[in-house]
């Protein structure tokens, strides 16, 4: 099934975007081979905090430089990305320390119930890295139409002010904003829906403070911020790269 | 200028308000809530465990209710890495079983509902300052699918054994894309035309995901989805979710494409179709990379916790992959194939649209 998907999906890229279609895929495929990687090394003992900020910066070179080639709008996607980055994984482990989200829920006894619990590995931290990496995407996306707007704006108007390229920055950021929260809130809440169901007869108080519920809508918020946190700081440092 | 710092204390004390109210709002719950002051922790001497485990010893205070005031003392045992277990700390607040006497029976769960809130205040006011009025409208039209999705589920709740499912989620998918875009876009053509290549997408991409997963899908082992148990309908259950997931793309793209297609028709007003068709095509080419990674980051890395359990047990890697990870595969991949098939669906709706109306005029 997975091979047939994958084959469909190569194709039609190649058939819309040709050349460009086969670096989309490369950089899909290299993303996803990432995402295995970060977990086979948990499996080894590897603090999850620390290779999960690997695999963010890799997969953000991965995805920027493949896609976009090595250029001002991708230098400028890269740094902005690395502070947010800083800035958001800070954010998260404290929140996902002391939200004592890790783990696993009642429901999922049936499918990992049976595996042995002794693991020697805190999945407090496995959680603040799976959002890490969770919201890596969206990041790169919104950082890379933003700076790519500019740089056009920039081309189109050599003359403009680092000031006002700013606020054209900001400009687009904000178009930006609200198809990336629908995108973001339609990808996430799709798997979600079941959770309902399950719980359909439990009380709005219990749901709020459940831990499988809180997984979700944190992973929704945290993204949704980091989606909007990268607009202003993307349009700041590509005003300042830019016109330097 | 003045104007926006007044708009800014408001929300400033607005958001600190709230923050106020749940950190004390044990008046809402019926179930008791503990507030723990004093933790004593023992190490289990136990050749069971290959991990440290802790037998702790949790003292609070009832927060609510009947037994408002009573100092309690619990216990709960806690391993190292809390696969299914809690470690609870100082200051944590749980919510706890008592008899009737006010004797403790069990932990229920621990509260987490300011987080939530604190994080849905910090979300409302970045999106505020961030983007002004065009927040606002974000987030009209974000409470507005939430409200939709409630109400669906709520349908369903009530009838779930008479009411297709998928069905029903086509229907309230419909109403998604119009609200929302007209919302976000106001009146126009360039919503119109967004609207009906949203559509014209959505029912073309989702057909051949459907058709495909009938077709080939034979061997995707449906019941380790999650909380598939709960619905009785578990095929319609996968085919929602794969509706669901590329939803938000397919208006994303659509949106971008028709109004710079509408940009540049502004511009030029006798720009030809060719010409518009070969800009919306450079366009869209920048999308799609980054679009296919969002779908997979946020979609299939959830998945990874469940893995990471089944190879630390000896799975192999590819087996725990195959097992947890392939119907989140699946979707992620159906969701890419819609985002790469709007692409030239709604170039065409665009220019016919907002193209041939302009012709009549």
């Amino acid at each position: 099934m997975i091979t047939i998907l994958f084959i469909i999906f190569f194709s039609l890229l190649l058939l819309v975007g040709r050349e460009r279609g086969f670096k989309t895929f490369l950089s899909f495929i290299l993303s996803l081979f990432l995402i295995i990687l970060y977990v086979r090394f948990m499996a080894l003992g590897i603090s999850a905090i620390v290779l999960a900020i690997i695999t963010c910066i890799l997969s953000t070179i991965v995805s920027l430089f493949i896609l976009n080639g090595y250029n001002n709008k991708t230098k400028s996607s890269f740094i902005s990305i690395l502070f947010v980055l800083l800035i958001i994984s800070i954010f998260i482990i404290v929140i996902g320390k002391v939200s004592h989200v890790g783990g696993f829920s009642v429901e999922e006894l049936d499918t990992v119930g049976m595996y042995n619990r002794d693991i020697n590995y805190n999945m407090n931290d496995v959680i603040v890295g799976v959002y890490l990496v969770c919201i890596i995407g969206t990041v790169i996306d919104t950082s890379i139409s933003i700076s790519s707007a500019m740089n056009e704006i920039l081309v189109n108007n050599r003359d403009i002010s680092s000031k006002e390229l700013f606020k054209s920055g900001m400009n687009v950021g904000k178009d930006i904003l609200a198809t990336t929260i629908n995108t973001l809130y339609f990808a996430i809440i799709s798997g979600f829906i079941g959770f309902f169901m399950w719980h359909r007869d439990t009380s709005f108080g219990y749901i709020i403070n459940y831990k499988a519920f809180a997984q979700v809508i944190l992973e929704l918020l945290l993204s949704f911020i980091t989606s909007i946190l990268i607009i202003p700081i993307t349009a700041y440092i590509s005003s300042k790269l830019f016109k330097k | 200028m003045k104007k926006i710092n007044y708009k800014l204390i408001i929300m400033v004390i607005l958001s600190l308000i709230a923050i106020i109210f749940v950190y004390n709002d044990y008046f809402l719950y019926n179930t008791p809530i503990l507030k723990v002051k004093k933790i004593n922790n023992e190490t289990r001497e136990s050749t069971l465990h290959k991990e440290e485990y802790l037998d702790q010893r949790i003292t609070g205070i009832i927060m609510n209710g009947e037994f408002k005031g009573k100092e309690l003392t619990i216990t709960n045992t806690s391993s190292y890495s809390q696969v299914f277990d809690m470690r609870i700390e100082e200051n944590t607040e749980v919510f706890v079983n008592l008899n009737t006497n006010g004797d403790f029976i069990s932990i229920q769960n621990i509260k987490r509902d300011k987080y939530l809130i604190i994080l849905l205040i910090i979300f409302i006011d970045s999106i505020l300052i961030v983007a002004n009025n065009k927040g606002v409208k974000t987030l009209l039209s974000l409470f507005i699918n939430i409200a939709l999705t409630s109400l669906a589920i709520m349908i369903f709740k009530r009838n779930f054994r008479n009411i297709n499912m998928l069905l029903l989620y086509i229907i309230v998918s419909i109403l998604f894309i119009v609200i929302s875009l007209y919302i976000t876009n106001g009146k126009g053509k360039k919503t119109i035309s967004a609207i009906a290549s949203s559509i014209i997408s959505l029912f073309i991409s989702f057909g051949l995901s459907f058709s495909l997963i009938k077709l080939f899908g034979k061997d995707l082992f449906i019941w380790s989805m999650e909380y598939i148990e709960a619905v009785h309908d578990y095929q319609n259950f996968f085919y929602t979710s794969i509706l669901l997931c590329g939803l938000g793309a397919i208006m994303d793209i659509s949106i971008t494409i028709s109004s710079s297609l509408n940009e540049l028709i502004l511009k030029n007003p006798n720009i030809e179709r060719k010409s518009l068709i070969k800009s919306g095509k450079e366009i869209s080419k920048d999308i799609v990379g980054t679009m296919s990674n969002v779908m997979l980051f946020t979609v299939f890395t959830p998945v990874l916790p469940s893995i990471l359990l089944a190879i630390k047990d000896n799975i192999l890697l590819i087996n725990a992959l195959n097992i947890y990870g392939e119907l989140e595969l699946t979707t992620v991949l159906c969701a890419c194939i819609s985002i790469v098939l709007t692409i030239p669906i709604s170039l065409y709706t665009s220019v016919f649209i907002l193209k041939g109306k302009e012709e009549i005029k």
